[in-house]
């Protein structure tokens, strides 16, 4: 039956030269053979997702490439983590990741964060628009509607807690064409279906008055107010910092390589840093997380990956746009995710953005110069901005699954694992929903246990870092009096100075390259993209860390930005 | 007969395209010079040809931890690159005043290499605290 | 407590703009001071250590470093106080006066002035900004970036080096790279001619044997922690790769002198508009700008090639801030000069006809032009007053090309009388056909 009809689907679909086969395995189904290629990989899996399965996993092969194996990380410095013993060990520093374990720490339990790069918030949560997405978008009666909806909440109190900047610019949707208003309803019963709230319709004049740049083929637009913005890596830091300040252990460099498994419980958990015990393990491990539910027999679904890739406009562009804004197809509103546009960061900045492709490649962020031209579209929606604003691009990829929703669950098969997979766009604005979840579902299976107490000691804020932008000048004045550092402008475009880089370098989960000092302070990320700042906070880096400064690296090891010294080949 | 040798002058912005006629005797005529210094290096180039060689060295503080120099006159082109290497192991470790010799008779030359710079004694701290107050005046 | 100071001139930026702006100043009897963010003067020049600068000013061939400590030198000599180490934030008018808050390690000031001098020089535009592609390694960096890492710090940012772009920053890092023991790969110049000057690729690229290709680009960028390689490809006259004509090539840095910008943000925020050819403010021969008592100079008014040039218009400008901070606003008369065909821009974009009469000019008025084409046989620059059109100025050149600028003097007695604008053209010399 339907084992039957999916096979016969599939093979009319896969073409000359394939050969795919499907079984089930727990209540999902496997794909197995060669596809034509990605593309039709790719096709497979989502017509294999119309059946019903509890999830579908794709093995598929396809000619020429190679299934992608996570690269063999070498032992690195620092403490062992063999023979240890924890409560929940959380795989994956994303923004999920990071929040689970805040989470966690609401409790009187031990919890290790493993995360295998050298910062967090390095892959997906550093590689997005930041935006807190109001809900609208997500198909009804999805995880991803729901979580975005209640995450969106959540954003408010929470950025405030951890110090974080975040702002409701609100999200206007323009349209071009007179049949739009014939949508109008349709739109009204959909925000009303996810629970949206306060949206509005703007007439033509509306939106001429609250954005001059918005092109004069306008139509008028729906605005939904609850749309947000913040720095997601900031946010990220802020939550692995709380994390971290309430007791649970951050260990970065640190990666999942399997775990050891007995009476469908995972006993130990298997790193570069040696093994430990684990009474439950959180799989948030962003683009991996199918393999980490592979390390525990539990891959009952399979990720494939869509790159986006975005414009960053130099920070006077937020000057000439007060919301996020787009101006999609109105053809494509069944498009996989939304079309992209224009947002305006914490910053100041202007996302130019998403793209949304289909890809191989979970950790590939090159960028091309077709992608380039594909986002040039977006610049008729706010004729104020032009590609001469353009200072940087950067991509990321979305975990995805082939039912194109978040797995948030604890497995059916594998006692002690949660699993945050799959979490594609809107994850960033659901993850502080997804959290609270998964470390009830956690903390769930410790008590089966034993007693679970509350953590008293619990501190939702941070000692959040100085942030003289924020200060007046007075106030700036005062504070270079306290900390003299403070009065080294060391980053000439975005005005960050030493002080800044030091209280960086010593956070409590520290940044130890360039990057991940440009993702806390911002050093680096204006408009001369680091030629005036990188020797001033390479000397700076050197100095904390005590190292001398060709071991200075942009992105940590194998990335040194010095190879050694000059004069170093005479004196040999 | 004589051939003729075409190149860019380099001694000033300009950038002369000159021609030397070599192989007559006498001093060898040059086309193509704006001025009377191009005709001077063109002969010079023609037949040997030299410049002034601008690097740095290594001083043993941390706040400054390169001087730049440059070569009193012009060494041989063929030369240059070892002339370089043969500063790798200079070490500048007292404060002194552009002008001053820093390397003398490099490879036997008859050439030395003077600093391009001042190395003041009060930036010779490590690489930021005590980096140059140098003309500060209030 | 805030510290607070009041000067006649203030001068913000320590480079030779700012430090020749400010010795004039001072000279002129006004109270001066230079702000300047690093903690030496000397701007930009502290690491030219190579020569070549000096040869208008001083008559003699000078390392960057050298000339740099003359000028500060001789600043300070004059009366001009600086304060190196501090950070102009934010710049405002208040009142009559300029207010400018400013930040240093241990100390905010606020310095209140009645002439500002805007002498920020530019930065360097960067991979990115030519849509440089592929990944993001460890080892891409600009010429000025490799420059300060060489010169200052003494650190290697390749051993194996591509360099994109043949400016003349680009061109002179390939010479420090091998004299400082690396390998250069290669210069790619997506244009078909240099942009650097013919001097710097003869003594820069020929005397060490390094291969400069022309109208090819770096496409994408390899690597994951450090660069591993580039892709190169040929283009076609517009500047777009061809297809099938990528190659790889092995490297660990990518090296760009692909061009500066001048550095503006602070005469943006002053609500100085911008020129869209320089990216400078608009300003008349002593480099007041359209606001009073505001004025640019060096290579935050235009990127100027040589620094002699540079000192030139601080000196101009210094000298105007100082007669404006002491005598107040003047009557100007502003006429504009165009850059008509042939010519790439013209600087300054105004001459102010009644600046004679306050004997601020002596021999008349400096303009700076580059042509917009590269003229090999010789070409020809007029100087026409609109209106009348009359021919004020004519002169010959062997060649032109872009990178090279080119300065005339124009004595303002010579602007007759009811002309609405001077405008500089520059045709071929023989045919006499204007540009290609
Ligand atoms: C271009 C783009 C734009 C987007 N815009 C938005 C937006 O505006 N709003 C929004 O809500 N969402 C957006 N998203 C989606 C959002 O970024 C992601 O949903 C979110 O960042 C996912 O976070 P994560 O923690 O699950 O994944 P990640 O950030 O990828 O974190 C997973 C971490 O796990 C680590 N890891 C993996 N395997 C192992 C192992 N074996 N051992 C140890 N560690 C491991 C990885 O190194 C990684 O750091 C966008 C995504 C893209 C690509
Ligand atoms: C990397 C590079 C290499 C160059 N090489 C050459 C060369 O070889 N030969 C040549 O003739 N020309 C060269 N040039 C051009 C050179 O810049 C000029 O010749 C000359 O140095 C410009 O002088 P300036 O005073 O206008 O600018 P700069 O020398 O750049 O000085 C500007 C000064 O302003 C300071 N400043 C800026 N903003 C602030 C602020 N907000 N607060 C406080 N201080 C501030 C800066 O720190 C800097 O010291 C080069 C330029 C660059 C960028
Ligand atoms: S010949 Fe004279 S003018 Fe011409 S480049 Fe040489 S020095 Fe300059």
């Amino acid at each position: 039956m339907r084992l039957g009809s999916l096979r016969a689907g599939l093979r009319k679909r896969a073409g000359a030269g394939a050969e795919v086969e499907a079984r089930e395995w727990r209540g999902s189904v496997v794909l197995e053979g060669r596809a034509r290629d990605w593309r039709s990989k790719v096709e497979l899996g989502w017509y294999a997702a119309g059946f019903g399965y509890k999830g579908v996993v794709n093995d598929l092969e396809v000619e020429g490439l190679a299934p992608e194996r996570p690269e063999a990380p070498g032992r690195p410095a620092g403490a062992s983590l063999e023979g240890e013993s924890f409560d929940v060990a959380v795989v994956g520093g994303g923004v999920v990741g990071c929040a689970i374990a805040r989470e966690l720490a609401r409790w009187k339990v031990s919890v290790i964060l493993l995360e295998k790069e050298c910062d967090v918030a390095v892959h997906t949560s550093s590689r997005n628009d930041g935006m807190i997405h109001d809900g609208f978008a997500a198909k009804p009666g999805t995880l991803k509607a729901r979580y975005n909806v209640e995450g969106n909440r959540l954003w408010g109190p929470l950025a405030r807690e951890l110090g974080i900047e975040f702002s409701r610019p609100g999200s206007l949707v323009l349209y071009d064409s007179r049949a739009a208003a014939a949508l109008y309803p349709v739109m009204a019963a959909r925000a009303a279906e996810n629970r949206v709230e306060g949206w509005e319709f703007w007439g033509r004049g509306r939106v001429r008055a609250e954005e001059p740049g918005a092109p004069d083929s306008q139509r008028g637009g729906f605005f939904l107010p609850s749309a947000g913005v913040l720095s997601p890596y900031r946010a990220t830091v802020a939550l692995a910092e709380c994390a971290a300040a309430n007791g649970v252990r951050v260990s970065l460099e640190t990666a999942v390589l399997g775990f050891d498994t007995e009476d469908a419980r995972i006993t130990r958990v298997r790193t570069n840093r040696g093994a430990f015990r684990a009474g439950a393990v959180v799989n948030a491990a962003g683009n991996w997380a199918d393999h980490v539910a592979g390390y525990a027999n539990d891959r009952f679904f399979s990720l494939h990956q869509r790159r986006g890739v975005d414009l960053v406009l130099d920070s006077r562009a937020g000057a000439l746009q007060r919301h996020i804004l787009a101006m999609p197809d109105l053809f494509q509103l069944h498009a996989k995710t939304k079309g992209g546009g224009l947002v305006v960061t914490t910053e100041g900045n202007v996302l130019v953005g998403p793209t949304a492709a289909e890809a191989p490649g979970r950790e590939d962020y090159a960028t091309s110069q077709a992608e380039m031209r594909e986002l040039e579209r977006h610049f008729r929606v706010n004729k104020l901005l032009s590609p001469s604003m353009v200072i940087t691009y950067f991509a990321g990829v979305r975990p995805c699954t082939y039912e194109e929703d978040f797995v948030v669950e604890r497995s059916d098969y594998v006692r002690n694992l949660v699993h945050a997979a799959g979490i594609q766009s809107p994850g960033l604005a659901s993850a502080p929903a997804i959290a609270a979840d998964v470390a009830r579902s956690a903390i769930g299976i410790l008590a089966e246990r034993a007693r679970v107490e509350p953590n008293p000691s619990f501190r939702a804020g941070r000692r959040a870092p100085v942030d003289p932008r924020r200060l007046s000048w007075e106030e700036r004045a005062e504070l270079v009096e306290r900390r003299p550092d403070c009065g080294r402008i060391v980053c000439r475009c975005e005005e960050v100075s030493e002080g800044e880089v030091r209280d960086a370098l010593r956070g409590l989960v520290p940044a130890a390259s360039l990057d991940a000092v440009k993702r806390r302070t911002r050093a680096g990320a204006g408009r001369c993209h680091g030629g005036f700042c990188t020797p001033r906070v390479m000397e700076i880096i050197a100095d904390e860390a005590g190292i001398p400064l060709p071991e200075v690296t942009k992105k940590g090891p194998g990335s040194p930005v010095a190879l050694g010294r000059t004069k170093e080949a005479g004196r040999a | 007969m004589g051939e003729t040798k075409s190149f860019v002058c380099v001694l000033c912005p300009r950038g002369c395209a000159l021609e030397v006629d070599i192989g007559a005797p006498g001093p060898a005529p040059v086309r193509g010079n704006a001025c009377p210094r191009g005709a001077e290096y063109g002969r010079l180039e023609a037949i040997d040809p030299r410049r002034s060689l601008t690097t740095t060295v290594a001083t043993a503080f941390p706040g400054r931890p390169r001087l730049p120099v440059k070569s009193s006159g012009g060494i041989p082109l063929a030369r240059l690159v070892e002339a370089a290497r043969g500063l790798d192991s200079v070490l500048v470790d007292r404060p002194l005043r552009r002008g001053e010799v820093v390397a003398a008779n490099l490879l036997g030359l008859g050439i030395d290499i003077v600093a391009t710079d001042d190395l003041a004694a009060e930036e010779l701290g490590d690489a930021m605290h005590g980096a140059g107050r140098a003309g500060e005046g209030a | 407590m805030l510290e607070r100071l009041d000067r006649d001139v203030a001068v913000i930026g320590g480079g030779p703009a700012g430090l020749a702006a400010a010795r004039a100043a001072a000279s002129a009897g006004a109270r001066v001071l230079v702000v300047e963010r690093e903690e030496r003067l000397g701007g930009i020049l502290k690491q030219c250590v190579h020569e070549g600068f000096g040869l208008e000013r001083f008559g003699e061939a000078l390392a960057g470093p050298e000339y740099a400590a003359r000028e500060a030198e001789s600043a300070l000599a004059a009366g001009a106080e600086a304060r190196p180490g501090s950070f102009v934030a934010r710049a405002s008018r208040e009142g009559g006066l300029f207010l400018l808050r400013c930040l240093r390690r241990g100390g905010a000031y606020e310095l209140r002035a009645r002439a500002l001098v805007l002498a920020t020089g530019c930065r360097e535009r960067t991979d990115r900004q030519v849509l440089v592609q592929g990944d993001r390694p460890a080892g891409v960096l600009t010429a000025g970036l490799a420059q300060y890492l060489v010169n200052v710090q003494g650190l290697l940012p390749a051993r194996r080096a591509v360099i994109l772009g043949s400016g003349d920053i680009g061109l002179i890092m390939a010479r420090r790279l091998t004299l400082e023991g690396a390998e250069v790969e290669g210069v790619y110049e997506i244009k078909a001619e240099p942009s650097g000057l013919s001097r710097n690729v003869r003594q820069c690229l020929e005397d060490f044997g390094i291969p400069l290709r022309l109208s090819t680009t770096v496409t994408a960028v390899h690597g994951k922690g450090r660069v591993a390689g580039v892709t190169l490809a040929s283009v076609d006259q517009r500047g777009a790769p061809i297809r099938g004509s990528e190659r790889e090539v092995e490297c660990d840095g990518l090296v760009l002198s692909v061009g500066l910008i001048p550095e503006n943000e602070l005469a943006a925020s002053l609500g100085l508009e911008l020129d869209g050819l320089t990216r400078g403010p608009r300003a008349d021969q002593s480099g007041a700008c359209l606001a009073e008592g505001l004025y640019c100079c060096g290579n935050a008014l235009h990127v100027n090639d040589l620094a002699d040039y540079v000192s030139e218009s601080g000196e101009a400008a210094g000298r105007a801030a100082a007669a404006y901070a002491r005598g107040g606003p003047a009557r100007r008369e502003l006429l504009p000069v165009k850059a008509g065909s042939g010519v790439l821009y013209a600087v300054p974009q105004f001459l102010d006809l009644a600046a004679a009469g306050r004997g601020q000019v002596e021999a008349g008025a400096r303009i700076y032009f580059r042509s917009n084409a590269t003229l090999r046989e010789g070409a020809r620059l007029v100087l026409k007053a609109e209106g009348s059109g009359e021919v004020l100025l004519e002169r010959s050149y062997r060649a032109l090309r872009p990178p090279e600028m080119e300065r005339v003097e124009l004595e303002l007695g010579r602007v007759p009388e009811g002309a609405s604008a001077l405008c500089l053209e520059i045709s071929r010399k023989e045919r006499g056909d204007g540009r290609d």
